[in-house]
């Protein structure tokens, strides 16, 4: 049984605890935090004086130079930026590579790259190469990472020793094994020889970049060569910036001189100029009828488009029938289905068409093609008969309706019933040819009468 | 009454040994696995230190407070003494590993007191097991070790009394082999006991090579009753001295301990200062 009562707390316990605090406390005050050090501190001495120093060990005894109190609300970061002010000013540059580094990684802190601690002759970073987000610098690594060979790339491969600096010449120098001289060189004379202006390690712009994102490449742009649109394209932005309306490069090929405006794609597909398309519809002439199936060449001389004139006769003069007595509106008679299919009002005219008239074809009376000046008295189309020639003289109309000869009435005088007025108030419905057999000139009363009593009446 | 055995085992060094073979084949594979040793600041080397320390600690306390209890029921003394032994060889073990081989520092202080505190607990068991005690793990009083040696004894003659004369001649010689060199307190007899005992097995040995294949499987009887013997006089020899000695090793292992301690425990406010609660 263990009789002392505190157990390990013996004097000589309690003396060589305090004494291991007082030795410890002691080393505290004469060599700084160095005894808590987990190793030296990089020795290698920088270009500049940062903070007062060249190097880390330099300030190997002072921790609270880059250390912060846990309570204190600040970071070690904010430590390294009060020497590292570079560092701090570049942070604010999303461009930079620390600024590119945070904006991509906002987690990252300093000590994730730069280790200490490490010895006097340590690097003071530390990079995981192989899961660098490269990115961040505005590169990506997604299609540079095996070599030709199959062998992995090495950062030393395109950044040489100083992983922290880029020449862009290594981009053509390794590309013209890859590529070839002449198609470097033709590109480089192109596009310029600053290749991150462009390319971004994810989009090489070859064949399987998808340029219809963008502008859609059918037909003969499919077959152009990329210089021949982004002319003097110099970067990115360029490339980008590169005009996409038609007259932007075919303001040369305008065969109408600008009269349709700088918008060819509304009538021109990019297979070929001749397959051009227009919405007559929209213009002030739509095509209908045979209209529509002439060339366009027909009406549009001369490749004039607009302003071609849009009357009848400026077209169709030579097919004027009626040797422009219609005038030349032909449209108001005509449709453009066929010649043959006119309409005309014959109300409107000086001779509105009743009763047969309106059946009889236009050329009955319109003989000759002769329309306007046709003369509308009856005698012109319709012969005296010899039932009553020359007897009641041209107006057959004071007789005769347009509905049939008979029944014709006639109202003037007649002086074997004048008796009875001269309609006949007895006679009034008889036919004329009751009485008048054979002419009007010779009668018979014997029709009725067999005595010759009287009575009379119209034809 | 039978005769005593007070014999230790060796079974928590066996046990510790085979863990730290375990921790070992692990790190090793970590090892493999990172391609690099592990930091001490990373998860793996983190966490070795971690349990180490608490193993270390259980070591002091436990078994110190069991000390200091009168109830049965917490377990044997024995069985604490190897737990703390146990604990007091794989702790330190495991904290040695979380170094990652960097010595220094107050880390490599306190790392080097761990080795020493580990030296000596080797030299106080060493010393621990010079003292006779029974199998709960008390101390046992010269009266009871005098009745043993005298039993043993009764046992020999009773042994010689039963052989042939040839064979008492021939016993007569090994007898005398077997009689202690020294009865003298010196902690030699305590601290020396091992080399002691090999130099008489190598003198029975040799005295053995002499003989016939008869007197030969006589003289293994004999030889067994002489050893108990032999022992049972040493422990009532050296057991004053082994008490003094294990005293005056307890003023040397506590405040080596205390003093790694209150180190470690300063060394882990540091490590938590700088390190593990940095922004």
């Amino acid at each position: 049984m263990n009789t002392r009562r505190l157990g390990c707390f013996t004097a000589t316990g309690i003396l060589a605890a305090i004494a291991a605090v007082v030795l410890a406390a002691g080393f505290v005050w004469a060599r700084g935090g160095s005894i808590f050090s987990p190793g030296p501190l990089n020795a290698q001495a920088g270009g500049q004086v940062l903070g007062g120093v060249r190097s880390h060990a330099e300030i190997g005894g002072q921790c609270g130079r880059c250390h912060v109190a846990p309570w204190s609300g600040e970071h070690m970061a904010d430590r390294c930026m009060q020497c590292h002010t570079d560092i701090a000013q570049q942070l604010l540059r999303p461009d930079s590579l620390h600024g590119a580094l945070v904006r991509q990684a906002g987690a990252l802190q300093c000590r994730t790259c730069h280790r200490e601690h490490r010895g006097a002759a340590a690097s003071l970073t530390v990079l995981d190469t192989a899961h660098f987000p490269h990115e961040a610098v505005g590169f990506s690594l997604h299609a540079h990472q095996k070599r030709q060979d199959g062998s992995p790339f090495a950062c030393t491969d395109c950044h040489g020793e100083k992983l922290i600096s880029f020449d862009q010449t290594v981009c053509a120098d390794c590309h013209r094994k890859v590529d070839g001289h002449a198609f470097v060189d033709a590109h480089t004379q192109l596009f310029g020889d600053r290749c991150l202006a462009c390319h971004d390690g994810v989009e090489t712009y070859g064949r399987h970049f998808d340029h219809n994102a963008f502008f859609r490449l059918e037909g003969q742009h499919a077959r152009t060569a990329c210089s021949q649109c982004h002319t003097a394209a110099r970067s990115l932005a360029d490339l980008k910036h590169t005009p996409t309306d038609c007259v932007a490069c075919h303001r040369k090929d305008d065969a109408h001189n600008g009269k349709f405006g700088t918008h060819c794609g509304a009538c021109h597909k990019p297979t070929h100029w001749k397959d051009a398309t227009i919405d007559h519809n929209k213009t002030g002439f739509p095509l209908e009828g045979k209209h529509a199936q002439v060339k366009c060449e027909a009406c549009h001389a001369n490749n004039r488009f607009k302003g071609t004139p849009t009357a009848c006769s400026a077209c169709h003069a030579k097919d004027d029938a009626h040797n422009g007595k219609f005038g030349t509106d032909c449209a108001a008679c005509h449709t453009p289905t066929n010649w043959k299919d006119a309409t005309f009002d014959h109300s409107k005219s000086n001779f509105p068409l009743t009763g047969k008239h309106a059946q009889v074809k236009c050329e009955a009376c319109h003989t000759n093609n002769r329309f306007k000046g046709t003369p509308t008295t009856c005698v012109s189309c319709h012969q005296d008969p010899a039932f009553h020639r020359g007897a009641f003289g041209t107006r057959c109309a004071s007789c005769h309706t347009t509905a049939a000869w008979r029944p014709a009435k006639y109202l003037g005088s007649h002086p074997a019933i004048a008796s009875e007025g001269g309609v006949g108030i007895n006679h009034g419905h008889t036919s004329c040819r009751t009485c008048h057999p054979s002419t009007v000139r010779t009668y018979t009363c014997l029709a009725c009468h067999s005595n010759n009593q009287g009575g009379g009446g119209g034809d | 009454m039978a005769t005593a055995r007070y014999r230790y085992s060796n079974s928590e060094l066996w046990m510790a040994f085979f863990t730290n073979l375990a921790i070992t084949a692990l790190y090793l594979a970590v090892v493999w696995r990172l391609g690099s040793v592990p930091k001490a600041s990373a998860f793996f080397g983190h966490s070795l230190g971690i349990l180490g320390f608490l193993l270390m600690l259980m070591t002091e306390t436990l078994y110190s407070l069991r000390k200091r209890t009168r109830s049965a029921r917490w377990g044997r003394m024995a069985t604490w003494l190897k737990f703390h032994i146990y604990t007091g060889l794989v702790g330190p073990y495991m904290v040695l590993l979380h170094t990652s081989w960097k010595f220094g520092g107050l880390a490599g202080v306190v790392m080097l007191l761990t080795v020493i505190l580990v030296i000596s607990g080797f030299i106080g068991r060493y010393i621990y097991t010079a003292v006779p005690r029974t199998p709960e793990g008390a101390e046992v009083e010269a009266r009871d070790l005098a009745r043993a040696i005298e039993a043993a004894e009764t046992d020999l003659q009773r042994w010689l009394a039963q052989r042939p004369p040839e064979t008492r001649q021939l016993a007569r010689r090994l007898i005398e082999l077997s009689e202690l060199r020294t009865e003298a307190r010196t902690p030699l007899l305590v601290l020396g006991r091992r080399l002691m005992e090999w130099q008489y097995r190598l003198r029975m040995w040799q005295e053995k090579r002499r003989m016939d294949q008869a007197a030969r499987a006589q003289a293994a009887q004999l030889e067994r009753l002489l050893a108990r013997r032999r022992a049972l006089r040493r422990q009532m020899a050296s057991l004053a001295m082994a008490r003094r000695l294990l005293g005056l090793w307890h003023t040397v292992h506590i405040p080596l301990g205390m003093a790694l301690f209150t180190l470690a425990f300063i060394h882990i406010a540091a490590a938590l200062y700088y390190a593990t609660l940095l922004r």
